[in-house]
């Protein structure tokens, strides 16, 4: 039920995701852009190197520009760092999925070592039995004070 | 073998240890790489940084280095958006007039649009070249924002001074045209 209920979300999303592709908003865009300048998305900042950029984005969405084609050409005038975060393809994915992979690994890790610890503790009265001649003299004083 | 297992994780553990330490220590070493501006203060005279970006223009890239032993250069580091830049801008293009066949003018556009930037140098009469450093990557080096910064460097490409006051124009421009 709850993977249906995730499938039916996510294809609900692919036609919202293509049209802010096709049709990007200022806002939108002034989010995901950083101020050169300030260290702040373009929407947090009021200087005018972000206030020009923001011109720029605007002559761009009325050109019919995609998202995609705005960011390119903002990249290629500023470089990858005007994007507030990478973008999903080329060396950028490595930001995307080395988080993950490193959840995973540390994970994989302590799911390891666990699985190793408990072992080790099942083996350990083996490990430590009494000498049988020793065990029976325990018993012996043991059934004496019984 | 589980003891060689054991060993070997350790060893690994302990060269990622290491291998964090010294990207640690390479950031840290190259965060207090001083810039131009700082290298002034202290009383240095560095060597220009070189860079090699392209005209704004169009036509083909400056390379600074393939200008040092030929001529002192003055390097201007400006951008549209920058509204102290126009009235600095305007002053070299001045200057440029009087001392142009002994020094060279070159403008570093920098963290700007390029297409705006053209139409400033249009609409404010900037007619020394420039290039476009839009990532900002080259003014960092000198020292980073902010701007406008306009630095002196002698024919053998060290850094005399940087423009402070209205007076250091004429002062290091005499300064680096007799070098």
């Amino acid at each position: 039920m709850r993977i249906a209920l995730v499938l039916v979300a996510a294809l609900l999303a692919v036609p919202v995701a293509h049209a802010s592709e096709r049709h990007p908003k200022q806002s939108e865009l002034e989010g995901e852009v950083m101020c050169p300048v300030c260290g702040t998305t373009l929407d947090q900042s009021n200087s005018p190197a972000a206030a020009q950029i923001k011109r720029v984005i605007a002559r761009r969405i009325v050109a019919g520009d995609t998202k995609s084609e705005i960011k390119d050409r903002l990249v290629a005038e500023y470089g990858e760092a005007i994007l507030a975060a990478p973008r999903r393809r080329g060396f950028g994915l490595l930001a995307w999925w080395v988080p993950i992979a490193g959840i995973l690994a540390a994970g994989a890790l302590v799911g390891f070592g666990a699985w190793r610890w408990s072992r080790a503790r099942e083996r350990e009265p083996e490990g430590r039995r009494l000498d049988p001649a020793l065990e029976r003299r325990l018993d012996d004083e043991l059934a004496r004070w019984e | 073998m589980a003891r060689s297992a054991r060993l070997t994780t350790q060893a690994l553990a302990v060269a990622l240890v290491m291998a964090l330490l010294a990207l640690l220590v390479w950031r840290v070493a190259r965060d207090s790489d001083k810039g131009v501006s700082q290298a002034l203060k202290d009383g240095e005279q560095p060597t220009a940084p070189a860079f090699n970006l392209k005209r704004l223009d169009g036509h083909g890239r400056i390379d600074l280095a393939s200008l040092r032993g030929k001529k002192p250069i003055v390097v201007d580091f400006w951008a549209s958006w920058c509204i102290p830049c126009i009235h600095e801008s305007k002053r070299l293009e001045a200057a440029r007039k009087r001392y142009g066949d002994r020094v060279a003018f070159i403008g570093v556009d920098t963290k700007d649009f390029s297409s705006e930037a053209r139409a400033w140098k249009r609409k404010h009469g900037i007619t020394y070249p420039s290039v476009h450093d839009g990532s900002g990557n080259v003014l960092t080096k000198w020292g980073g924002l902010p701007i406008p910064k306009i630095f002196f460097v002698d024919r053998a490409g060290k850094v005399v001074g940087e423009l402070i006051v209205e007076e250091d124009l004429p002062r290091y421009l005499r300064q680096i045209a007799s070098s």
